[in-house]
């Protein structure tokens, strides 16, 4: 069978227009329905016919999934809410601002007024074997082609690795679990609320999922709970282009001060791992000390103990101890005369 | 629905990657049965076979319990069951829907595995009787004859097994060859996943002889879940328990000895 | 808009901005590229790629493919006419490359290379079909490292060898012209184990080489410097990653075939097309109003725009072929990587003593590319050694074609020199401009080896010039004082200087003035982006004082009649064609004056054309060019086409002859001397700000100061000078290639990996200027700028970056965050120096 990529294969499209068709909709086709959000991620996959479902079930038409409201303090995000929606909601801005800086810290203009939220964190790695469609672990094959002695793996994990190397590369993710929000999946049976580091999935547990959903579930929602809001942030995205590119690294923090001292602190970070990371032990050693370099310093050692190197991403290490330490003694800006 | 998984290699080439998974179902289920068509058969259909009473002479030279696995051999047996049983529910645990970080102590365990029978291979063929495990002449003799005799014709009276059983033997060949797919693949396979031991280097083989590895570990490991199956469903069986007991403390006693085992065959002084 | 604006008082259209006749399309999408046309009964085709990157083609079952309703055909090699001998233009023949690259073949030998290709009614069905297809491909050993395949016992690219080299040349009999140079040939090399020892301490190897050149005593130069630099870097592999792919229609008509495609250049793209489908070139036509991007890949198209055509002969009806990114990565082309090693001296006042340099082209599998040469030659004109050896390879590999990019093997050598030269400023306490100025050409300077024991030189040169206007402009010294660290932040300055074929010459102008008074230009000129097809008109329009709202340019469609235009392409067309359009328009004046005479008495000579008229000097009698058009009609022969000049080549011949009649036309080929080779400068000038903590960079501010001549168009110009140096600025920051080396296949294949600059990487800031000095060599003084902006805009950025950050961070281009952080951390250069495809 010759191989051609660039033309879409044919499937049946389904647009519900509610929730409950939806989910009607995926537990009648199971395994054989794929759900699409903004497509960023979505239309790869099918122009380059290595996924091929029978079933595409588009969310566009569902306005139950769109918007954000105000709960009680916080916010419910609908999960087809873009991600410019997302950046230029005056609530996420005031309160929540990392989540702002996040999220447009993602892709392009162009891609962030097509690409949701819920696409966003549940997007699928980007290693670019798998993404190439190379049958690896990740897609149901007995390889990971980024950790050969050949592999090209700059981009790629330096911890929580099982076999699969590939990191997530959402941007948004480390915002929303810094700011401790709260994920709504349901399905025909139900509605789940996982914290937010829980919808994520290490190659450990299932290699071959970015997420807890699993055939027949819906990511409808994500909660920020009033708890970080105005709180300090810190959001760094380093990455190789200033624009449409995904993150070498990305960290998001927040924290409460009080009288020089840290009182309450969440720090993620992302593209180090298949799941973002949430920096417990960070949280734990810094939480009651003063917010300035020194403590810096010991966060950002701390964050990269046990980190495992590939050929080409030993970099990853110095950058992620530094982007902690900026999130959590903050940065040492430059005085140009 | 074919029982081996292809895929396109990147070079555009099919291969094998693996079996395909529902033979772990069909496994499971093809040991259960047998198990219950076992029961059935042994409850109603078998008869006694053996021949009559040993002389007495004979069993007054028999002590009242006979060694039949020394210490080492039983380590080894509960060794290798410890490992055998990590391997299978770390392997089919998370296919069937329970998943975990299964990778660590599937090869851990292999590693087990492999290292105590390599130390059985050696023990076996330098410390215990060696042959004691394979069919012999009167092995294949004893079995013509018990199948024309469970089909009806006549022939003579089957004689009392050596120390092992046929049934054992065949059992022991069968998951030899078993062990020694899993093990032989696994232990290459090591080179494919993170440990203290290689550098990750999964193209020391080409694609196409990895994916018959692959297949040939699924195959093995499948198998294994029937023969695990079986073997535990003997171990319980209460006309073998006697042997099973053995497996934990050593020695049989004379009735057993004496009404399975021939002592021409397997002395006991042994 | 340029930092100094240029202004001639004395011109009315040169030098002046102006809407060019293809912008009200390009804006408003009008504009209709080669995807943008539709024919009646249309059908599409797709193509099959090889998903190895070295193997044989056993066998082709595409029945089942075949069977299914609404795919019409497929087209193999087989189906291929055989490669035709091309003739020059003094009538050699120059042999068929047998190695050359096919539209189709049946022996891929890099993944990605077209296989077959389906047609069909629409393309799912073709994606349907191609499915149903079934390869069996022989694998063969492959390489997609250059210094892999020359290891001892190291696999090569192809069955006949490793590397090119150039058979030595017969010598011509008594009295005989000397034959064609031979045609380049592909042998094995393998270089031994001791040859790669030099590798551990991450120096290029250096081992037997198939070609060479010196002049001066270098080993001399080297011994008595005082300072000798041994430098080792790697230039990228980068695919020119055109906006536009190379999508190609075509249908039949009346024997001719009517090809739709994306090109630089239109009159030559006519031979090419026919050259690869072995036909007369009298019936290939060719249609490209517009091109969305070439940068030298697709100097005269591209050969797949063959299958099209080919198809449509086959299934009796139009074929679009569209080319998607993924495809335009594999046949797309790609400038050559080049593995370079230096041994410069230099005296302690900075200026060069001697170069030895060493480089080794990764040439792909198909033709030898001639970077790893013209980066010597360059070099040698860019810094003016006073003696120097080069010592050269090109290497087959089995990856993507490669072809002319953006200052072809030019940029490389600059990339190699100039960490060298801001090296060795650092270690001598100079100033990075004063060490660039000691080196800098001026004038008539020398260039390359000795040809025929003398070596050439070029038109003219002020480089000098640029840099000290640079140097102004940018503040240098000012900067210079500044600090370097801050907090988190290390900043750097950077110059760089860059230069490159300027200019040809040779080809033909062709225009008729019509009774209505208007001028009508026929243009051969490719529309590629850099509006020389409208603005080296703009001469004819100037000197013959036509305003430009009278003047309709015709381009775009070779059935419309157009001259033999230059190939769009090394930066040569403002140089060659606004001279072309010099003597055009001088011819016409020749005519105008001599119908002026003919009515209204005198000698041609006393006439001259001013606007819209042909007038007695100094007032008196004359005529509108409405009229004196009119009288040309009326006069024929040489006056309205009917008789035609010799040495016009015989593409604007035949163009002539149909527009004959028309009014007063003017053609002409140029044959005005022209005393060295022409070249263009740049110098370019950076600011870089270095996030320590995580290797990230921003560049601040940019200027590039041009040396081309007369500026004709200072938008057009502007627009390529900082588009150019954002091209050499992506070769700085990010852009790459990446290749699994295990299976030889690519493993970034799309904008996202490959990393072209976005406009947010683009500088901060960004300027230019041009120095508008005319060349001496050329009537209009004009000399073209595709070219040399790119090698500065690199390593402006380089130097700029080891300014900041110390020269022991990176070995090769491009440098990104990662390189930048480890390296900080480890003290030392941290990347894989020599590894390819990174």
């Amino acid at each position: 069978m010759a191989i051609v990529h660039d033309i879409m294969p044919a499937f049946e499209l389904f647009q519900p227009a509610t929730i409950q068709d939806t989910l009607g909709l995926l537990d009648r086709n199971g395994p054989d329905a794929w759900v699409l959000a903004g497509g960023l991620d979505s239309f790869d996959w099918l122009k380059d016919r290595i996924k091929r479902p029978k079933v595409v079930i588009d969310l566009s038409q569902v306005d139950e999934l769109r918007g954000v409201r105000e709960v009680s303090g916080g916010l419910e995000i609908g999960a087809m809410t873009t991600l410019t929606e997302v950046v230029r909601h005056p609530v996420v801005r005031e309160k929540f601002s990392i989540l702002a800086t996040g999220a447009e810290s993602a892709a392009s203009p162009q891609i962030r007024n097509q690409g949701t939220l819920g696409g966003n964190v549940s997007q699928d790695a980007r290693c670019w074997y798998y993404r190439g469609g190379w049958k690896c672990y990740r897609a149901g094959g007995n390889i990971c082609f980024a950790d050969t002695p050949t592999a090209i793996n700059r981009e790629h994990a330096i911890l929580g690795a099982d076999r699969c190397v590939a990191v997530n590369p959402s941007d948004s993710a480390p915002a929303l679990i810094a700011l401790e929000a709260q994920f709504v999946v349901r399905n025909s049976r139900g509605e789940r609320v996982v914290n937010a580091e829980d919808y994520f999935v290490g190659p450990d547990i299932d290699i071959t999922r970015m997420t807890i959903l699993k055939p027949g579930d819906l990511l409808t929602a994500i909660r920020i709970p009033p708890t970080w809001a105005g709180a300090q942030f810190y959001f760094e995205k380093v990455r190789d282009r200033q624009v449409w590119d995904f993150p070498l690294l990305n960290v998001a923090s927040a924290m409460v001060v009080k009288d020089g001292n840290i009182e309450r602190v969440r720090v993620a970070v992302n593209a180090a791992a298949a799941r973002p990371l949430r920096l417990t032990a960070v949280e734990d050693a810094v939480r009651g000390k003063p917010r300035n370099a020194a403590t810096g310093e010991m966060a950002g050692k701390l964050a990269v103990a046990g980190a495992q190197t590939l050929r080409f991403n030993g970099y990853k290490v110095p950058l992620m101890r530094n982007l902690v330490k900026r999130a959590i003694g903050g940065v040492e800006e430059a005085k140009w005369a | 629905m074919g029982i081996v998984e292809f895929a396109t290699s990147p070079w555009g080439q099919t291969v094998p990657i693996h079996i395909s998974f529902f033979l772990m179902w069909v496994c499971a289920i093809g040991g259960l049965a047998f198990l219950i068509v076992h029961a059935i058969y042994v409850q109603f259909v078998a008869k006694a076979e053996h021949a009559g009473p040993v002389p007495p002479e004979v069993s007054a030279r028999v002590p009242a319990k006979i060694p039949r696995h020394s210490l080492a051999s039983r380590l080894f047996h509960w060794t290798m069951a410890a490992a055998m049983l990590a391997l299978l529910i770390t392997a089919f645990l998370p296919k069937v829907g329970y998943p975990f970080a299964w990778v660590t102590y599937h090869w851990i365990a292999g590693l087990v595995l492999t290292a105590s029978i390599v130390f059985h291979v050696f023990h076996a063929s330098f410390w215990s009787d060696f042959w004691s495990i394979w069919p012999d002449k009167i092995d294949i003799e004893d079995a013509k004859r018990r199948w024309l005799r469970a089909t009806g014709k006549s022939a003579p009276e089957p004689r009392k097994f050596a120390k092992y059983p046929l049934e054992n033997k065949a059992y022991h060949a069968i998951i030899l060859l078993a062990g020694l797919s899993v093990t032989l693949t696994g232990v290459f396979m090591m080179k494919r996943v993170q440990t203290p031991f290689f550098t990750r280097n999964p193209y020391v083989f080409g694609d196409m002889t990895w994916g018959l590895m692959y297949v040939l570990h699924g195959l093995a490991g499948v198998g294994l879940i029937a023969l695990i199956m079986a073997h535990i469903y003997f171990a319980l069986r209460p006309e073998k328990f006697a042997i099973t007991k053995s497996m934990v403390f050593g020695p049989i006693s004379r009735e057993h000895y004496l009404e399975h085992h021939d002592p021409e065959r397997w002395a006991p002084s042994e | 808009m340029p930092a100094n604006t240029p202004h001639k008082p004395a011109h009315r259209l040169i030098g002046k901005n102006y809407v060019t006749p293809d912008l009200v399309a390009k804006v408003t999408g009008r504009a209709k590229y080669a995807e943008d046309y539709r024919a009646e009964g249309m059908l599409f085709a797709k193509l099959v790629l090889s998903p190895m990157p070295h193997a044989h083609v056993r066998s082709i079952d595409a029945s089942e493919a075949l069977a299914m309703p609404g795919v019409k055909a497929i087209l193999t090699v087989d189906d291929l006419p055989a490669p035709a001998d091309a003739m020059t233009d003094l009538g050699q023949v120059i042999p068929a490359n047998k190695l050359a690259e096919r539209a189709l073949t049946s022996d891929p030998v890099y993944q990605g290379d077209p296989i077959l290709a389906v047609c069909a009614v629409d393309e799912l069905t073709c994606a349907e079909a191609i499915e149903k297809i079934r390869i069996s491909f022989d694998r063969l050993p492959h390489v997609v490292d250059p210094l892999v395949t020359l290891r001892p016992g190291g696999p090569n690219a192809r069955a006949e060898g490793n590397v090119w080299f150039r058979p030595v040349a017969a010598s011509p009999g008594p009295g005989q012209p000397p034959p064609p140079p031979p045609a380049p040939a592909v042998q094995e090399l393998k270089w031994t184990d001791a040859d790669f020892a030099d590798m551990k301490e991450g120096k290029l190897p250096m081992g037997k080489a198939t070609d060479e050149w010196t002049y001066g005593d270098w080993e001399a130069g080297l011994k008595k410097a005082d300072l000798v630099l041994d430098e080792t870097f790697v230039t990228p592999n980068t695919s020119h990653q055109t906006l536009e792919t190379r999508t190609a229609m075509a249908y039949w008509q009346n024997g001719k075939v009517f090809i739709h495609c994306s090109t630089q250049s239109t009159s030559q793209t006519v031979p090419a097309l026919a050259r690869w489908l072995h036909m007369d070139p009298n019936d290939v036509v060719v249609i490209s109003e517009y091109t969305g991007g070439g940068f030298g890949s697709k100097i005269t198209a591209s050969i797949q725009a063959i299958i099209p055509a080919l198809l449509s002969k086959k299934v009796n009806a139009p074929v679009m072929m569209r080319v998607s990114r993924e495809e335009e990565h594999f046949i797309g082309k790609a400038r050559p990587s080049i593995h370079g090693r230096l041994k410069v001296g230099f005296t302690k006042d900075g200026r060069i003593t001697a170069v030895d340099m060493f480089v080794i082209c990764d040439s792909g599998p198909y033709d030898p590319q001639g970077d790893a040469n013209q980066a010597g030659r360059q070099l040698s004109l860019m810094y003016q050694p006073p003696a120097m050896r080069w010592r050269g390879l090109s290497v087959l590999t089995n990856t993507p074609p490669r072809v002319s990019q953006s200052q072809p093997g030019g940029f490389q050598g600059i990339v190699l020199m100039e960490p060298v030269l801001s090296k060795a400023a650092r270690k001598l306490g100079l100033d990075q401009v004063a060490i660039h100025r000691i080196n800098a050409p001026e004038g008539k300077a020398l260039i390359g080896p000795p040809v025929g024991g003398k070596r050439q030189y070029v038109t003219s040169a002020f480089v000098r010039d640029a840099l000290d206007r640079g140097k102004e402009l940018f503040r240098w010294d000012e900067r210079k004082m500044q600090a370097k660290r801050s907090g988190t932040k290390a900043r750097g300055i950077g110059v760089a200087t860059s230069c490159f074929v300027g200019g040809s010459v040779g080809f033909d102008g062709l225009l008729v003035i019509k009774p209505d008074g208007k001028m009508y230009v026929q243009t051969g000129i490719g529309n590629l982006g850099t509006e020389s097809v409208s603005d080296c008109h703009r001469v004819a329009a100037e000197m013959l004082g036509v305003p430009w709202e009278k003047v309709e340019i015709t381009w775009g469609h070779t059935g419309r009649n157009l001259p033999w235009s230059c190939p769009s392409g090394g930066s040569q067309t403002t140089h060659a064609m606004t001279r072309a359009a010099y003597i055009t328009a001088t011819d016409a004046t020749q005519k105008l004056q001599q119908i002026a005479a003919k009515d209204l008495g005198g000698k041609p000579e006393d006439y001259e054309v001013a606007n819209e008229r042909v007038s007695r000097k100094g007032g008196g009698a004359g005529m509108s060019l409405a009229q004196a058009a009119k009288r040309a009609i009326e006069l024929g022969g040489i006056y309205d086409g009917h008789e035609l000049p010799k040495g016009i080549n015989k593409f604007t011949v035949s163009s002539a002859q149909a527009l004959k009649g028309q009014g007063l036309l003017a053609v002409a080929r140029d044959t005005m001397p022209r005393d060295g080779l022409t070249h263009s400068y740049v110098a370019g000038f950076a600011e870089v700000e270095v996030d320590l903590e995580t290797g990230k960079y921003q560049i601040l501010d940019y200027l590039a100061v041009a040396d081309v001549g007369t500026i004709i168009h200072p938008r057009a110009l502007g627009g390529q000078i900082l588009g150019r140096s954002m091209l050499g600025i992506g070769h700085a920051i990010g852009q790459k290639w990446v290749y699994d080396q295990h299976y030889g296949l690519a493993v970034a294949k799309r904008f996202h990996h490959n990393k072209p600059p976005t406009i947010l990487d683009a500088p901060v800031k960004m300027q230019w200027d041009a120095l508008d000095i005319p060349d001496p060599e050329t009537p209009v003084g004009a000399r073209g700028i595709g070219e040399p902006p790119v090698g500065a805009g690199c390593c402006a950025i380089l130097n700029a970056l080891s300014d900041a950050i110390g020269d022991e961070v990176f070995r090769r281009a491009p440098v990104t965050a990662d390189t930048i952080l480890a390296s900080l951390e480890a003290g030392r250069p941290m990347e894989e120096g020599l590894t390819a495809h990174i």
